[in-house]
Formats: C-alpha cells, structure tokens, sequence
C-alpha cells in the first residue's frame, strides 16, 4: 500500500498531544514515545491513517499520549484488534503497542497467530522484564530466580525470548533496540513500518519504579560497547569498544571470536543478512545471551514474504472476477427462475 | 477467642485461605485485588500448610488450572475483579456443568469493559444468574466486612464440597481494601470431610473409573443432569439463605443492600432514626440463593423499601420479584467507583419513601 502524502509535511511536533504522559519519571516509554514521534513524519503517512493499537498494561497507555486515532483494547488481545482493523481496512498504518506480560503471557496465543498470518502491522513491544501497572509482580520474560512479589524465593519458570518466540512463529521481520538510544529506536521504527508484513522490534525498557537497571548490563554507558552487537544488514558481526569483537560460526554455534587473536581476521567474521529466507541465524542471534555472547540488537530479521491482506483481498477480487454473476441484472437472471 | 489482627479485605482473604485448608490457589495480578496473591507468596503457604501458589499466564489458564486441581479433589481457589472473572466464565461454566467444588473470589471494579479500578458491585447480574452460558448456578457470598472476607472462606470451601459446585465470594474494591480488626479462626485440616468417591485419583476396584466432562451429547441424559442440576440450586435455595436484620423489628421503611453498600445504609438507619423514621436494613449474605422469603414477609408490615446498590439497579430486580407488588420498592444506586454518602441515602428515604 502506497500513500501520496510527501514526509516533508509531518514534523514530531505534529503527533504530540496536549496533557500529561502519565508514565513514572524516569520511565523508558517517554524515550519511545519521542523517538516513534520522530520516526512516525519519515513512514509518509497521513496522520489521520495511523491507528495506535494497545492492550493492558503502562505500555499501553500509548494510544492516550500520541496524536494518531488510539484503539486501547483487551489485555493480551490487541494483536486481535489490529489484525481485524488492518483486515477491514488494509489502508491504515496499524500499531500496536505491548508489554511482556500482555503480549508474552496472556496475549501470547494471539501474538503467535499474528505473526504466522503476517498481516502488515508494526509492533513495538516494551519489554521491562515485570508486570508495572499491578505494582511488580513477575512476568514471562523476568529472568529465573529473580525475586518479586508473587516470588519470594525466585521465580521457578523459564522466560521467554521474545524473538526466540517470533521466529518460531515464522516472523518475518525481528528487531531488538534499546530505550536509551532514541537514534538507534527511531531508524529501526521507520525500518518496521516499511517491512511489509507483521514488524516485531522489542525494545529493552527500564521500570525505574519495580525492574530498575533491568538491563543496565546491556545499556549502562560502561558496558554497552562489550555487550551489545549492533547488526547492519551485508556488514560484518563486529562489536567491542576496539571494534575487535566479532562472531563466527563453528559447526552449529556462533562463536565470539577477538579479531588478530588465533589467525582470525575480520574476513572470517560472519556477515550479517538479515534478509535470509532461512531463519535459522536470526534465531540463533535471538538468543544470544550474556555472558557468553553481547546482545544483538537492529534488524535481526528482515524478509519479504506474502502479507495476508494481500492474499486475502486478491482472492476477493478473482472471486469477482470469476463470478457467473457482474451485474444486478445476471443476480437477478440467475439460477432456476421462471416468468409469471 | 481467636488471633486478632488489623487488615486489609483483600490479607483476611489471602490469610484465610491458608488455615481453611487450601490446597491450591492459581491467579493473575489485577486492580484491586493483587494483595490477596501477594500475600499468600510472602507467608509461603508452602511451608506453612503445604498449599501450592501459581501465577499463571492469564485468568483463563488460572481458572482451567482450577477445573483441572478441582478434580482431583482438593480444596481449590482463584481471585480476581470483573475483566478477569469475565474471561474465568467459560471455565466456570465447565466446573459448574461437570459439578466440581471450587472457590472464586470477585473483588469487583467498576465496568463495562475495562471500565475503571474503583470499586462497584456491578457484576451481581453476572454473579447470580450464572455469567457463562448453560443453566447453572453459582453460591454467591457477599460479605461486608474484612471480618466476613475471612470467616466466608472456610463456609466456601464447605458449601463447594457439600454441594459439588463452584462458590464466589462476591467482594469488591472498597471490603478488598478497607482495614479492619479481624479476629482469625483456627487452622482447619487441609482434607475435606465430605464424599470424595467422584475425584480422579486413580480407580479403585470398588468402583467404575471417573472422568470429568461436563459432556454428553445423549438428550435424555443431559436432561436428566440439567434437572439433577436444578434440584441441587432448590436444595441451595432451602437450606443455604443466609442474611442479617437490622433494626428490622419495628422498621416503617426498610433498606435492602449487599456488602459495602451495606456498611452504608447501617449507618443511614442510625441517622434516619434519630430523624424518627423508623428504618431498617436487611443485609443478603447469600445473593445466590437470595434470601426472598424474608423479604416477601418484611414487604408485608413495612410502607416501603429501598434497594441501594454501586451499580444502576441489579439487585433491585431479585427484591421486586420477591417483594411481588406487595409494597413499592424503590432504588439508589451509584456507578462506576462513586460512592453514596449515608446522607444521600436518607435523602433518598426521605424523598421516595416518606413522600416528605
């Protein structure tokens, strides 16, 4: 779907609502919400074609801070929602907005389903690792053992990685960014609402109030160089302060490898293609954890396959188009009919 | 005389639970009503009574946690406020048709929909007329007190067994939330006195196998089980009424409320009555089975009731049916976490009731 409107139009200013964002100071969401301001004027849409879709949860009080129509739903059940608005009217710009306990544990069915569809909505899933609206009780994504309110003792169940998940849902576009970085959030918004097909980008949020520093070891100034690798599609996996990190495969695994140390060179360093039809790297960068591997972040995954609407719509009109029946008059004429 | 402690509705819930015996509780976190799982994970029921604590992914998962602990036979429970008890409905449909006992706890919000996390008893119609599809019926407790939040577990749990069927304490914001002195009861056994011989905890040679399904596509043989269903709801409806008089004996006027609109008119009838209108208040503890027959012979000597109700007039409905046109009754209510005044009730009396 194409729209007329020049970008040069729309500034950030434009999306910006009068009132107060009544998320905590502090919060990661403020630096989303600026940054999908900035990205929202560069995806060439009309204002009045953009729909905010949210379920239950802070992330989802989206819709009521942008100046955009807004769709706050059922907890769990947004990916729902915007797939019957982006099906009955594929026009608009459809996002929906989520958190890890709307959209990893009660809404988790529905994400699934979304992304195996790929209808052509862009997701931005604020993953702060906890429940913030309920006051901090523990979450599908918050890492086994950690201490909460409903888990005095740690938490005894495995988390998921969002784009573990996403992958083995067949996603077609996957992307991980940092709440800290509004640069790095805004180029990988506009890159998702050019994708054609369901767009994942996790964003890796901080609750100040119940999760603080959740992922201070892969944001924090001192850190993020180490521990975080920033993929560009076609350019080696490289990443550490020196630029002297990288990965490479060795049998099924990655590997990370110091360039210079052992005979590697930067031409054995893997290059990343985020437009494989294979899935099967995208998923192994999904779950690169730390220690052992720094935290892939941008477009893991990025491939164009067919987008439900569009095959749902062309059936339509071939089904028109195959139709005994083109007119009033032939419905009309039709079939067993007999004069008076 | 028991423990005597200062707390929340939401705590005597929770701290009642553990020395009722529960084996199992399976809940999701919402407004106004997550205390009651947190409490229960920081006293680690666990190692108190051995009683498992789950979180689940959803109230649909927690609720079908529930089906599935409920058949085996133990004491079981979930919690939550109107969204959540929406999505719990088909599952209590399918405890209720396969006859198992559960407790489920409502601490009402306001709705529809999302609505609002103030306090309402808006979900009565859903509570008492059965809330999922099918033909069934929920024992509905309504307390009025942090006290009742505690002393009302224990009496689920043994209506749950006695009967076979799912109980709800229908609660809401403002008893979840209030602190008051509570005076604890003593631990009880974790195990049930009553029949066990339906649980699938295996086939003894003594009997047939037993599977749990609220399935059968015979007609004959699902209206056999809809009538032996119904003749459970009347057996509820003569023994299980359970409601509170107050004042009533000489009451001209008599007010009709529930749970903390209760806590409300009690106190309109002390100001009406120092007004010299002789006012009395009738408080159903049980909503299902409503206690109709009192308020039938109540409408008999009184000139007129007033149903008070956080909702815009559900309760009213079972009160008119009982009352049958005998005497006019009346309503106040108010919705969406607005809370009426003692005041504005009596004003209410006085403009409705008295014609003054």
């Amino acid at each position: 779907m194409t729209f007329e409107v020049k970008s040069d139009i729309l500034k950030p200013e434009d999306f910006k609502l009068e009132g107060d964002v009544k998320w905590c100071p502090g919060c990661g969401g403020h630096a989303v919400l600026a940054a999908i301001m900035k990205a929202l004027p560069e995806t060439n849409v009309k204002k009045e074609n953009v729909v905010f879709v949210s379920g239950i949860g802070c992330s989802s009080r989206f819709p009521y801070y942008i100046n955009t129509y807004g769709f706050h739903g059922l907890h769990g059940r947004a990916f729902a929602i915007a797939s019957g608005i982006k099906v009955a009217n594929p026009k608009l710009s459809v996002w929906v907005v989520t958190g890890d306990g709307d959209s990893m544990a009660i809404g988790g069915n529905h994400f699934i389903h979304i992304l195996r569809r790929n209808i052509n909505v862009n997701i931005l899933l604020f993953n702060n690792k906890i429940y913030g609206l309920t006051k901090g009780q523990y979450s599908p994504t918050t890492p086994k053992g950690s201490i909460t309110k409903t888990s005095p003792d740690g938490t005894i169940e495995n988390p998921f990685l969002p784009g573990e998940l996403a992958m083995g849902a067949q996603g077609t576009f996957y992307a991980r960014v940092v709440d800290t970085n509004i640069q790095m959030m805004q180029d990988i918004f506009v890159k998702a609402a050019r994708h054609k097909g369901t767009s994942l980008v996790e964003i890796l949020q901080n609750c100040v109030i119940f999760n603080n520093k959740v992922h201070e070891e892969i944001t924090g100034k001192e850190k993020r160089d180490e521990n975080q690798l920033y993929l560009r599609h076609g350019k080696p996996m490289i990443f550490g302060k020196n630029s002297d990190k990288g990965i490479i495969q060795s049998g099924s695994k990655f590997v990370v490898v110091k360039i210079g140390e052992n005979g590697v060179t930067k031409n054995d360093i893997l290059i990343h293609d985020a437009h494989n039809p294979d899935d099967t790297r995208a998923y192994m960068l999904s779950r690169m954890t730390l220690p052992d591997y720094p935290v892939a972040m941008g477009v893991i995954r990025d491939w164009q396959s067919d987008i439900y609407e569009s095959l749902l719509y062309s059936q339509i009109k071939n089904a028109r188009k195959n139709s005994k029946i083109q007119s009033v008059d032939d419905l009309l004429n039709h079939g067993n009919t007999f004069r008076l | 005389m028991g423990e005597l402690r200062l707390m929340k509705g939401n705590e005597a819930i929770a701290e009642a639970a553990i020395r009722a015996g529960c084996d199992a509780y399976f809940g999701y976190p919402i407004t106004p009503q997550s205390e009651i799982m947190e409490y229960l994970a920081a006293e680690e029921p666990h190692k108190r009574t051995g009683m498992v604590l789950l979180q689940a992914e959803s109230e649909l998962a927690a609720i079908n946690m529930v089906y599935g602990a409920a058949g085996t036979g133990k004491k079981v429970m979930t919690t939550s406020s109107g969204p959540g008890i929406s999505l719990k409905q088909e599952g209590i449909s399918y405890i209720a048709g396969a006859e198992l006992p559960c407790l489920v706890v409502n601490v009402m919000r306001g709705g529809p929909g999302l609505g609002t996390i103030q306090p309402s008893q808006s979900d009565y119609f859903q509570a008492t007329k059965g809330g999922g599809h099918g033909d069934y019926h929920l024992l509905v407790l309504a307390p009025a007190s942090v006290q009742e939040m505690s002393d009302f577990v224990p009496l689920a749990f043994d209506l749950a067994f006695k009967y076979r069927n799912p109980v709800m304490i229908l609660s809401d914001g403002v008893i979840g939330q209030m602190m008051e002195k509570v005076e604890l009861f003593e631990p009880r056994p974790r195990n049930t006195r009553f029949d066990q011989s339906w649980v699938t905890t295996g086939k003894t040679p003594d009997r047939e196998r037993n599977v749990i399904s609220s399935l059968d596509l015979d007609p004959a043989r699902m209206e056999r089980h809809n009538y032996d269903l119904q003749a459970k709801y009347l057996k509820m409806k003569d023994k299980e009424v359970r409601y509170e008089e107050i004042e009533c004996d000489d009451a001209e006027y008599l007010l009709i409320a529930f749970g903390s609109a209760s806590r409300i008119c009690q106190k309109t009838v002390k100001l009406a009555r120092q007004k010299g209108l002789k006012t009395g208040l009738l408080r159903p503890m049980t909503l299902f089975p409503f206690p109709e027959k009192i308020i039938s012979k109540l409408a008999e000597k009184v000139k007129g009731i007033l149903t008070v109700e956080l909702n815009s007039g559900q309760m009213v409905e079972d009160v008119r049916l009982a009352v049958n046109g005998k005497v006019r009754v009346d309503f106040y209510g108010r919705m969406g976490g607005m809370i009426p005044t003692p005041d504005e009730v009596l004003k209410e009396i006085e403009t409705k009731l008295t014609g003054g």
